[in-house]
């Protein structure tokens, strides 16, 4: 390769000026910003239908008179949409709350003690964890639950939360890696007890991690749908349950926009944590490659 | 710590490194005791299950059957039909959400202002939750009531596909593939953040265009996160059981149809919509052998065709 060529521009660059390919670079990505968003649009579009208007044939594309009314007719008494929200919440918090807390101490402790000898061995068990899916745990867990008198309770939230989840303590392990040596050095120096080293040094200055993992866990709880539906009852269940079957007219017909109206309100609440918590949640993705589900 | 054994703990005090052994272990003793029961005891709970006649009643009448439901499970055509279901599942799914999420990283990767929005919006499918995305698609795909085949029907009149029904295999990949795509992208995004400029600025002097430092670079650059990727896909597709089940069920239709029948699903309304529970185990636990011998499988061949920068150097 000679020198002058390669100190020409390269040839796309001479041609294209550059506020053309700016502007192609937009419409794409405005189309490609349509074509995802479709679906969403048509979503919001049905939630403001008559059950009619849905149900009719050819399919009208609008409604003729936007039925806002069907938001408020989601939180009637007799669909206990508010209710089923309140306890969803309950769970996702108590959940979330205790399983950040003990995989913040179970990722600390394969982080800061690595001199350990079974911590390594232990460690690939977690990892090996992470690709072993819930799935095939939750169904035997669930004869076990039964025989205990736990099932239609929050019990095996509360224990599944205590016992921490592999992918949140690969998380914190990776984050309370970055910690300088000397941090708990001085602290031992100082005569800190192992457990304050943690609560009082690595986890205030962990809130970035504390964030990411109890996002994550709560949108995990707020949209889990198979484990409320073999565990709870049908007055206990989460709202992923109950919105699927609770809208029907007094002849048990389901009333679709009713459901739609409500799967809105069901999902604003994680697309606003989403809006303002992406760069944690992105990051958890990132971190293990997974969706964090 | 080898010497531990000699050591009599009530005369002398603990050494440093006893101390931190026993620190270690009581910090991990929430993960390991809720992993020894919530973990390793359902599973080994679900393995005696699986040989036995159990079907959630008979407790006192049970009795072992050996590996009679393994060898039922491997004769039955209704395992051999959902088997092959699901790899079909992913041989459609892994290929348009690995191509469709790359490409889409490409674009989420151009440098301009105002590109984090985009970003945003692209990634927005992914935070849906699996009942939030089922009936977002569920009024576009009804047969006669969705917007899909009113669009159709616009080009080819008369178009009424039963996109949830007969053709729901096809249609509930659509959901999933859009489902993943963020994630996807964010994925690739990392990786092709992570491609050295100065490999791109050597090709591009060497003129190379474009489209060749795609191929020849980035690509090659790529292949690990591709092959997680993939590996990751394929035992996804092993559990997927929920968008599929809600996506194509309503009051009149309690099972999915046969074209989405897929392995877990069958699974699923073995223990719960017909109660053999140590059928249904068996099935499980042949799920968790196939899953473990893919992952072992793809980690051995990996050297084979991923790109690791030790061996380019040889």
């Amino acid at each position: 390769m000679n020198t002058t060529f390669a100190s020409l521009p390269p040839a796309g660059r001479a041609r294209w000026p550059k506020y053309l390919k700016q502007f192609l670079t937009y419409s794409l990505m405005i189309v490609i910003t349509l074509v995802i968003m479709t679906p969403v649009l048509w979503l919001l579009i049905t939630a403001l239908k008559k059950d009619v208007e849905y149900l009719s044939f050819p399919i009208k594309f609008l409604p003729a008179v936007p039925q806002w009314n069907n938001f408020v007719q989601v939180f009637a008494p007799k669909y206990h949409f508010l209710e089923h929200a309140g306890m969803t919440f309950y769970l996702a918090a108590v959940f979330s709350t205790l399983c950040v807390l003990s995989s913040a101490l179970g990722g600390y402790a394969f982080a800061r003690y690595q001199d350990v000898k079974a911590s390594h061995a232990l460690f690939g068990l977690v990892v090996a964890m992470i690709i072993i899916p819930s799935i095939v745990t939750i169904i035997p867990s669930f004869m076990i639950f039964a025989k205990i008198h736990l099932t239609g309770t929050y019990w095996p939230w509360i224990l599944w939360g205590l016992a921490g989840s592999p992918y949140h303590i690969f998380l914190f392990r990776q984050f309370f890696l970055s910690f300088p040596k000397e941090l708990e050095d001085a602290a031992e120096v100082d005569g800190c007890s192992p457990f304050s080293v943690f609560w009082r040094i690595f986890l205030p200055n962990a809130s970035a991690a504390l964030a990411t993992s109890f996002i994550l866990n709560f949108i995990w709880v707020w949209g889990d749908w198979l484990t409320p539906q073999i565990y709870l009852r049908a007055d206990n269940t989460t709202l992923a349950v109950l919105i699927n079957k609770v809208f029907t007219n007094p002849q048990g017909n389901l009333l679709t926009t009713l459901t739609v109206s409500a799967i809105t309100i069901y999902t604003l609440p994680i697309v606003v944590i989403f809006f303002f918590s992406q760069k944690y949640i992105l990051r958890g993705v990132v971190t293990s490659g997974l969706a964090g589900r | 710590m080898n010497t531990t054994p000699s050591v009599r703990r009530e005369s002398k005090p603990l050494s440093r490194s006893q101390r931190r052994r026993r620190t270690f272990f009581l910090f991990v003793s929430p993960w390991l005791v809720g992993f020894i029961l919530l973990t390793v005891f359902p599973l080994a709970f679900g393995l005696v299950i699986s040989l036995t006649n159990y079907d959630g009643l008979n407790l006192f009448n049970l009795h072992f059957t050996g590996t009679k439901n393994y060898v039922t499970a491997f004769g039955d055509p209704n395992v051999q039909y959902t088997f092959g279901r699901t790899l079909f599942w992913a041989a459609l799914n892994l290929p348009a959400w690995l191509i469709l999420s790359f490409l889409l990283a490409v674009v989420a990767n151009q440098k301009v202002r105002g590109i984090g929005i985009f970003r945003t919006l692209f990634y927005l499918p992914s935070v849906i939750p699996a009942v939030g995305l089922v009936w977002t698609w569920k009024i576009l795909l009804e047969k006669n009531f969705g917007l899909l085949n009113a669009i159709l029907d616009f080009f080819r009149p008369g178009t009424a596909v039963g996109w949830l029904t007969d053709q729901a295999m096809y249609g509930v990949t659509g959901m999933a593939v859009w489902n993943g795509l963020g994630a996807g992208m964010i994925i690739f995004l990392a990786g092709l953040q992570g491609v050295p400029d100065e490999l791109v600025e050597a090709a591009q002097i060497d003129g190379a265009n474009q489209g060749q430092v795609m191929w020849h670079i980035t690509l090659p650059m790529m292949t690990p996160v591709i092959f997680y990727q993939l590996v990751m896909g394929l035992i996804g597709a092993f559990q997927q059981l929920t968008i599929p089940w809600l996506a194509t069920t309503n009051a009149s239709v309690s099972v999915p149809p046969r074209s989405v029948y897929l392995y877990m699903i069958n699974v699923y309304q073995q223990i719960f919509g017909v109660g053999r529970f140590g059928y249904g185990m068996a099935l499980l636990w042949l799920l968790i052998i196939v899953i473990f011998a893919l992952t072992v499988l793809v980690f051995r061949t990996q050297r084979y065709w991923v790109f690791s920068e030790a061996e380019e150097q040889v």
